[in-house]
């Protein structure tokens, strides 16, 4: 297994924006994922993949996000959160 | 297994079966995780199920008899769900290990049950293609396609079945609607070519020889799995409202936390409360019917070693089915309810601090009603280290067959006189104060192992959070019938060698009139050679032979000391066994066997489970060994201290 950090868009005109500074509603596409492969994987298995829509929709009460991906909820570390690179939808006016 | 399955691979096999023309077709039900598929499983199986250990590996494996429309019987092997075939956890590589045809002993499977949940169809159409990739025969099953419906999505099944090139039933996991459907699939399985190994099958979540980096052979399947899913006409349910609003209470920063507590404290009270009516109901069964027996049977060497050995011996481990019982009964119904999940993000945070993960907490829960169903709880935990480390302390839980030596030495030594105003008593306290030593144990093991032998760098910790549901009876039901097949089984198997063994030393070496007095028997000569050892600890070779025979099962002791004090019934409420002990023993060093027994791993049983899971002797040994230095430095604190 490669332990090469995966990057997603070699293009990223955007400042540097992370899944974990998204606020609670706002639905965002997940551009790369800052992470070795091994680490990577079981993201990827439960649809955690680039292009993907990622809303995070609640806190658990350890601060952790909890998120809404293909309609199922996922929960996960805020470490890891701020390891997923993402873009807004809404200013680049393809949410369609 | 291997005797009721004659068509194994190779000639002989072969041979067999076109002699008898006897085809026990193996079909395999896969899932994903997050989705039960024990419910399915029970609905086709009913009863006629069983546990299976396959060789070489270490989960026990649930195969089931199918009565199909025919007549025929066909088995049925649910495999531990998963996410993927990276084969991380022990779970996802048994799953591969039986889909690829390399498990022994077993038949490769003739076709696969593919169980998904339709609310998630684009989510689990990511598991369903490399099992489609394996080229059996497969059936799809879109489980909870009512609630699809309910939450205002669709699919077209026609669409998805040409698409995907397999059969697709639909079911519904609350009414069971739909399992005709599959048992009219499973009637049509074939046997494939009996003796020829299938095409060498490998299956992984990436295609095999694809030269695409990971990250872009899964975007790769995905771009693939948005075909079908538009070609299907899939549209996403909304929302489940239900699962929002009890979220909002159980996930909540206040509340959250609180409800978590009430949950442990409930299954506490559970298992130390409300079993004790049953306990002593089974108590009584085991000393009236060895009463009868000893009534029945003419006195003799044979009546002593079935009604002093294997009776008692069998009936000090029968009585904890109901603690462990209830205790499954819990974990099945916060499982099931989908609120565990919840369970685990909420520990996470703290588990995390420690060195382990939000997934330890079920294993660890379970510890404090025996050490052997949580070590295989661990198996969920996707990181290996975190297994580990969450299987190596969790014998320091304070698990239910400590209690009983507890409660004698506490009644025994502790005056029965108030600590902390008229609620908490002195006896309460010890209590408590041993539980706290077995958290603090673990704790701070965890914690240097982490730092150590278990090093590395932060792992992710990724929750699924299944929608709410109410727990379906029947499957509890089977839960626990099964996990108490599991328990009895093990207590009859080594409860009894080791009945047998102890008897037998007790009654050698044989003098004119009979068995020797038991200071003078082999058992008495062994306690006799450890008595150095044990003497720093203010133990006597009587607790040294006691500590011997615990190494097999803690509460052990309890009738051990009764044989060797000659006081007939030992239990822990035998006053004449306490009036014994309080002459041997001070104080000081019955606080010291205390501390002894919250640290010591004297229990067969884990250490065996230990090898298992772990697939050698280190880790069991380390463990033993560590928990046994813990035991002995902490008993010699406990003397030097209480005097």
């Amino acid at each position: 297994m490669q332990a090469l950090p995966v990057v997603g868009d070699a293009v990223t005109p955007e400042p540097d924006l992370r899944l974990g500074d998204i606020p609670l509603r706002q639905e965002v596409e997940l551009v790369s994922i800052d992470l070795p492969a091994d680490l990577a994987e079981p993201l990827l298995e439960r649809g955690v993949l680039p292009g993907c829509r990622i809303c995070p929709v609640r806190s658990s009460p350890g601060g952790d996000p909890i998120v809404s991906i293909d309609g199922s909820l996922l929960a996960l570390r805020r470490e890891t959160a701020a390891c997923l690179c993402v873009r807004l939808l809404s200013s680049l006016r393809d949410a369609g | 297994m291997s005797e009721k399955h004659p068509a194994g691979h190779g000639v002989a096999g072969a041979a067999v079966l076109a002699a008898d023309e006897v085809v026990w077709l193996l079909v395999a039900l896969v899932g994903s995780t997050i989705f039960r598929k024990t419910t399915l499983f029970n609905r086709l199986t009913g009863l006629r199920q069983k546990v299976a250990n396959y060789p070489g590996v270490t989960v026990e494996k649930y195969v089931g008899l199918v009565r199909l429309p025919d007549g025929r019987d066909l088995d049925l092997v649910d495999l531990p769900g998963v996410h993927g075939f990276s084969a991380r956890t022990l779970d996802e590589r048994v799953t591969k290990d039986v889909l690829e045809g390399r498990v022994e002993g077993l038949r490769s499977p003739d076709a696969i049950v593919l169980i998904v949940d339709a609310t998630r169809l684009e989510n689990q159409l990511m598991l369903v293609e490399p099992v489609l990739e394996l080229e059996l025969p497969t059936l799809l099953v879109l489980n909870m396609a009512d609630e699809l419906a309910e939450r205002g999505g669709t699919v077209d099944d026609a669409a998805l079945a040409e698409r995907l090139g397999v059969r697709i039933v639909r079911t519904s996991a609350r009414t069971g609607e739909g399992v005709d459907g599959v048992v009219r699939y499973l009637a049509e399985v074939q046997p494939h070519a009996p003796g020829e190994r299938p095409v060498e099958r490998h299956l992984s979540n990436v295609r095999k020889g694809t030269p695409l980096p990971v990250v872009d052979a899964f975007a790769a399947r995905r771009r693939l799995v948005k075909q079908v899913v538009e070609a299907a006409d899939f549209v996403p349910p909304g929302p489940s409202p239900m699962t929002e609003r009890l979220d909002s209470v159980f996930l909540h920063r206040f509340w959250g936390p609180l409800l978590f507590l009430g949950v442990v404290l409930l299954v506490f009270q559970s298992i130390f409360t409300w079993a004790v009516p049953l306990m002593d109901g089974i108590d009584w069964l085991i000393v009236t019917s060895g009463d009868w027996l000893a009534a029945t049977l003419p006195p003799g060497w044979f009546r002593s070693l079935l009604v002093d050995g294997v009776w008692a011996g069998v009936g000090s481990v029968v009585i904890f089915l109901p603690q462990i019982l209830i205790l499954f009964l819990f974990l099945g119904i916060l499982e099931d309810s989908g609120y565990m999940a919840r369970a685990a993000v909420i520990a996470d945070r703290s588990m995390y601090r420690v060195g382990l993960q939000g997934r330890a907490f079920l294993p660890l829960l379970s510890g404090y009603a025996c050490a052997v169903p949580a070590i295989l709880a661990a198996r969920t935990i996707d990181d290996e280290r975190d297994r580990l480390a969450t299987i190596f302390v969790t014998p320091f839980m304070t698990c239910s067959a400590r209690l009983p030596v507890y409660a004698l030495l506490i009644a025994a030594f502790i005056p029965d006189e108030p600590l902390l105003g008229p609620f908490v008593g002195q006896r309460a306290g010890v209590m408590l104060g041993l539980y706290g030593l077995g958290i603090v144990a673990a704790v701070s093991t965890a914690w240097v192992l982490k730092r150590t032998l278990l090093r590395a760098k932060p792992t992710s910790f990724l929750m699924e959070l299944p929608p709410y549901r109410i727990p379906s009876p029947r499957t509890l039901a089977l839960r626990l019938l099964d996990r108490s097949r599991i328990f009895l089984r093990r207590a009859g198997r080594i409860i009894f060698a080791v009945a047998i063994v102890l008897w037998t030393l007790t009654q050698f070496p044989r003098t004119e009139v009979g068995p020797p007095e038991i200071e003078e028997s082999a058992l008495g000569r062994i306690g006799h050679v450890i008595e150095p050892v044990i003497e720093p600890l203010g133990f006597d070779w009587r607790i040294g032979v006691g500590l011997v025979t615990s190494l097999a099962a803690r509460e052990v002791i309890v009738g051990t000391l009764g044989t060797i004090y000659g006081v007939e019934t030992a239990d822990e409420e035998s006053v004449a066994l306490q009036e014994i002990l309080r002459r041997d023993l001070t104080t000081g060093s019955a606080i010291g066997l205390l501390v002894f027994f919250a640290f010591a791993l004297q229990c067969m049983s884990t250490v065996a489970v230990m090898r298992r899971e772990t697939a050698g002797w280190k880790w069991p040994a380390l463990q033993f060994g560590v928990m046994l230095c813990l035991g002995y430095l902490g008993a010699f604190a406990a003397y030097r201290i209480f005097g």
